[in-house]
């Protein structure tokens, strides 16, 4: 008797055990992230340039090339080869998530090219491949905003 | 007298030892024993050409691929323009253009051509503007036991697909799958062989010579009045009239595509080259050819006549050495 006794206690405290451990789950509700839309708005200058893999930046002088984007269109100073030869509109391919980046230089066609967008040393770097002259030579420019 | 030529009782056995440890660390690996190839060609033209391989093996292993890799000037094409078949006791098969992307054995992570770039650069070529393109065989074969396998690859290439009169070094190199350009106690699993100069004729663009030192040189080997070039004059090629100059500059000639002819030569920052290093006497100069002749927005350059001069530019240099002008056509191909 005494054993059968014993053994219903210990059933209760299983079953009270399981209804703690049950009633301690929560669903979580995961909060949806906003992906802050990228904004390459302003002033940018090269501070690294490489052809088809070799440095170009303490060789050619980057120091007055500016491109500056504002509302949806691009504008060059001291101009450097580079995916468009003019001034005109740019846009990304999604505003938070962008991989491409597309130039339409005044009265010319679309051009595309992929970038990425990362955060070296504090700072925002735009890094954009293109192929200004034969379709074999890769250039890469790393861009900065001025301050 | 003693003699140390000798070879008893203890001694013999460890010559024996020797020579047999000399063999199985010489065996194992795929070897390029030949290449039959000719001499010279015409552009367009279809050049045969045989590779004689031959595989030792030790042990058992694979099956693996044979690799192969081909090496020629990236102006002809190769991918395009060739075709591979092989003969082996083992049968008679294909080589096929290794898919894109595909890694290397112990390659890195590159990819085929780019290790094959890595391990074995131009193949002994001056200009940069050679490419390795990898063959795979359709069939696998086994590593047998102590079989030795010999083979012979048929290649027929069409070369010269830019039109360029050329001066090449033609590479070759084998591996297979498993292995990759890699040695061990069993061997070296590759073998590599660049050919004497390989001449090309009757084409109708500029000679493209990838073997003889060059004067001058510019980089990239092709490129547009859009690109970057810079351009080197390598003064330890030969006795120059620059040999004591303490700065050199550029001197050049632009002719449009609008007929018009635009001529920089002055002896200025602008035009002044740089020394590569103390004493190299090679000196560099990197410009876009845009804006340092100064074109309009619909000009476009369709070559470039050039001199080295010295700081009066009173004393020039020119293509071989000559008061003939160094010549640049801007194209792609």
């Amino acid at each position: 008797m005494k054993k059968n006794y014993i053994i219903q206690q210990a059933g209760f405290l299983l079953m009270a055990v399981i209804v703690v451990l049950i009633a301690s789950c929560k669903a979580e509700r995961a909060l949806p992230v906003n992906e802050s839309v990228k904004d390459i708005s302003g002033s940018w200058q090269v501070v690294r340039a490489t052809r088809n893999g070799t440095d170009l930046t303490g060789i050619i002088d980057f120091s007055q090339f500016r491109i500056n984007f504002k509302d949806g269109g691009y504008t060059m100073v001291n101009k450097l080869p580079f995916l468009v030869a003019d001034d005109g509109k740019f846009s990304l391919d999604d505003p938070q998530y962008p991989f491409k980046i597309t130039f339409i230089a005044n009265g010319a066609a679309a051009v595309s090219t992929p970038f990425t967008y990362p955060i070296v040393n504090g700072k925002r770097q735009l890094s954009i491949t293109f192929s200004p002259g034969c379709p074999n030579n890769s250039y890469l420019y790393v861009l900065q905003k001025v301050n | 007298m003693r003699s140390y030529l000798h070879i008893k009782g203890k001694g013999l056995w460890k010559f024996c030892a020797f020579i047999t440890l000399a063999i199985v660390l010489a065996c194992c690996g795929e070897i390029i024993t030949g290449v039959d190839q000719p001499a010279t060609a015409t552009v367009g033209s279809v050049v045969p050409i045989t590779v004689h391989i031959n595989i030792p093996t030790l042990g058992n292993g694979g099956p693996d691929y044979l690799i192969f890799g081909f090496l020629v000037p990236k102006g002809w094409k190769g991918a395009q323009n060739t075709t591979i078949t092989y003969t082996s006791p083992l049968g008679n098969g294909t080589m096929n253009l290794v898919p894109d992307g595909t890694v290397a054995k112990n390659g890195g992570g590159l990819t085929w051509p780019a290790y094959m770039k890595k391990t074995f650069q131009n193949g002994g070529n001056l200009i940069d503007d050679v490419e390795w393109v990898a063959y795979q065989s359709d069939k696998a074969y086994p590593h047998s036991n102590g079989d030795a396998l010999s083979g012979d690859l048929h290649i027929k290439i069409k070369v010269g697909a830019d039109g360029n009169n050329t001066l090449v070094k033609l590479g070759y190199v084998i591996t297979d799958t498993g292995n990759g350009f890699t040695s061990d106690n069993n061997g070296t699993y590759y073998s590599e062989l660049i050919t004497p100069c390989f001449e090309l004729t009757g084409g109708t663009g500029d000679l493209v010579d990838f073997c003889n030192p060059q004067l001058t040189t510019i980089n990239p080997p092709k490129s547009l009045d859009n690109d970057f070039i810079t351009l080197t004059f390598d003064g330890t090629v030969t006795d120059t009239k620059l040999n004591n100059a303490t700065e050199t500059y550029l001197c050049a000639t632009a002719y449009t595509s609008d007929g018009k002819t635009i001529s920089v030569c002055e002896q200025t920052d602008k035009t002044r080259m740089t020394q590569t290093g103390p004493n190299s006497r090679k000196y560099q100069i990197t410009l876009w050819p845009k804006s340092f002749f100064g074109t309009t927005g619909t000009q476009t350059i369709s070559r470039m006549e050039y001199f080295i001069t010295d700081k009066t530019g009173a004393t020039k240099v020119g293509y071989g050495n000559t008061l003939a002008p160094f010549t640049y056509t801007f194209k792609c191909s």
